[in-house]
């Protein structure tokens, strides 16, 4: 075997799953991270990514809501406050739809290990939560490849938007979900939309094979827990450094 | 001013207006609802939408944009209030497809879902609200096009049918159905040239460009015979003179209507339009 896995990668092994390997129609691998904002995603993304770049491996990173071709749709859209429900669905859905054919898809055909920091879980889980019906969200972004792992990191309602609210000196008028006229109160308004988007997500646990990651678990802990259920899921030998 | 009367029509959609007689749909919206495709967008209001939706469909070259100058002129003249939209002129993204064609590094994908923001955008800020105030909107153009050039793409038509499911039906749909080759003449003599975009050359269907034109457009027109029996379009032909196919027109929309006299004669300003 010319491939070789890096040490601190202290878990066996298995082969992967020969079903899921099966389904997909290119060599890429897709792993995805959800879940509420200050629920320890991004960090936990953040150090599998370090983690995989320091051993060399073939990854590309991406987030949602970052491609540049509709950023300015997307800006006009946010600050004259113009956005409805289904023109924030359809300007976020044409965002991914550019990330997903331009670099998602390339990269998956190129056999990388694709790193999502929120994929389509966040459509269906916000934008229900504004009033889209699930069944149109589903349709809209059904072009999207399936991931091998969605890993979906669950913290209490309290923790994650304490996290939130700490970090961050004002809430952003469409992030804390004032377009929904719930309550005046920013802090009050962003704390029942999460609510409605945590409960939406909790129902895809099943459906959409959720990996659970519980967020309060201490963040080193989390991340070996991370790494090790990565390997089980995805072969990660095809994506590392080839050595001669 | 009197606001426009919609008349009830076997084969018209109902209008909207509260009736008693009105049957429920079966997803229990109120008939308003029925007016939508499927369940309608979240957050809008369906009832009370008493002016009519009047969409011109047809390819590039059809004769769109100068039957619905005429068709304005004709229902201001007779008293209706006129709201037109058309593709890409949406404030929130009109613009930016504007960029994007020009880059054209975009991809089909990417270039159909911002038409449909476009679309959506106008639907809801100006075609809803002015449906509401009871005038007569006239489409340049629906979501009858965006679907047969995402469909020639590639995109399936189940998959386009289900983001526009949540769009409003329109009353009238007219298709102005011209040959290929007819388009091109009148799209050369227009501007001396056929754009990118018009002939399909993202498609690399041929590297000449009258080839390009004819095989792109005649796609387009199979993805509109197929929405035609689909959705039921009222199809005119195209290549008649102006004035017989605004005649046309003017007949089907007034028995819609309910306005009794279909004369009309263009002002000085649009006389250079009558052929």
């Amino acid at each position: 075997m010319a491939t070789t896995t890096p040490d601190i990668l202290s878990v066996p092994q298995p082969a992967p799953q020969k079903t899921a390997a099966a389904k997909r129609e290119y060599p890429g691998a897709l792993v995805v991270v959800e879940g509420i904002d200050g629920s320890g995603k991004s960090t936990q993304l953040y150090l599998l990514k370090r983690w995989l770049e320091i051993g060399g491996y073939r990854i590309h990173f991406t987030e949602w809501n970052s491609s540049p071709l509709v950023k300015s749709a997307t800006r006009r859209g946010k600050q004259r406050r113009l956005l409805t429900p289904t023109t924030f669905s359809m300007l976020h859905a044409a965002d991914f739809a550019d990330r997903c054919e331009r670099q998602i898809l390339p990269l998956l055909h190129g056999g990388y290990l694709v790193l999502a920091d929120r994929y389509i879980y966040t459509a269906f889980a916000r934008d229900a939560a504004r009033g889209c019906s699930p069944h149109w969200l589903r349709n809209l972004y059904s072009f999207a490849p399936v991931p091998d792992i969605t890993f979906y990191f669950r913290a209490p309602l309290d923790v994650a938007v304490n996290r939130i609210v700490a970090g961050r000196p004002k809430l952003k008028y469409y992030e804390a979900g004032m377009d929904l006229g719930i309550s005046l109160d920013r802090a009050e308004s962003f704390r029942i939309f999460q609510e409605r988007i945590l409960s939406n997500y909790d129902q895809m646990i099943e459906t959409d094979h959720f990996v659970l990651m519980d967020g309060t678990v201490r963040v080193n802990k989390l991340q070996k827990l991370m790494r090790q259920l990565l390997g089980e899921r995805v072969d990660l030998r095809q994506f590392a450094p080839k050595k001669k | 001013m009197k606001p426009p009367r919609a008349q009830s029509k076997p084969d018209v959609p109902p209008n909207g207006r509260p009736s008693k007689h009105a049957k429920k749909s079966k997803n229990g919206h109120a008939n308003g609802a029925a007016r939508f495709y499927g369940i309608p967008m979240p957050g809008v209001r369906t009832e009370d939408l008493s002016g009519s939706l009047i969409v011109v469909e047809g390819t590039d070259g059809s004769g769109r944009s100068t039957q619905i100058s005429l068709l304005t002129e004709w229902l201001e003249s007779e008293g209706f209030a006129v709201q037109t939209m058309g593709l890409r002129r949406s404030f929130l993204v009109g613009e930016d497809i504007d960029a994007l064609l020009a880059e054209n590094a975009v991809t089909r994908m990417t270039l159909a879902l911002m038409y449909g923001t476009d679309f959506f955008d106008q639907l809801e800020r100006r075609i809803l609200p002015a449906l509401r105030s009871g005038l007569i909107v006239l489409a340049d153009r629906y979501i009858f096009t965006l679907i047969a050039r995402a469909a020639v793409r590639g995109i399936g038509r189940d998959y386009l049918h289900g983001i526009y499911e949540i769009a409003l039906r329109p009353n009238l749909t007219f298709w102005l159905n011209v040959r290929p080759e007819v388009a091109f003449d009148r799209e050369f003599k227009k501007s001396q040239t056929i754009s990118y975009w018009e002939s399909g050359r993202d498609m690399s269907l041929s590297n000449d460009l009258f080839q390009s034109f004819i095989r792109y457009q005649s796609m387009i027109k199979r993805e509109f015979e197929y929405l035609s029996k689909r959705h039921g379009f009222i199809e005119l032909d195209g290549e008649g003179s102006v004035s017989e196919v605004n005649r046309v027109l003017r007949r089907r929309i007034a028995s819609h209507l309910g306005i009794r006299s279909t004369h009309y004669k263009p002002s000085h300003a649009l006389a250079h339009l009558w052929r």
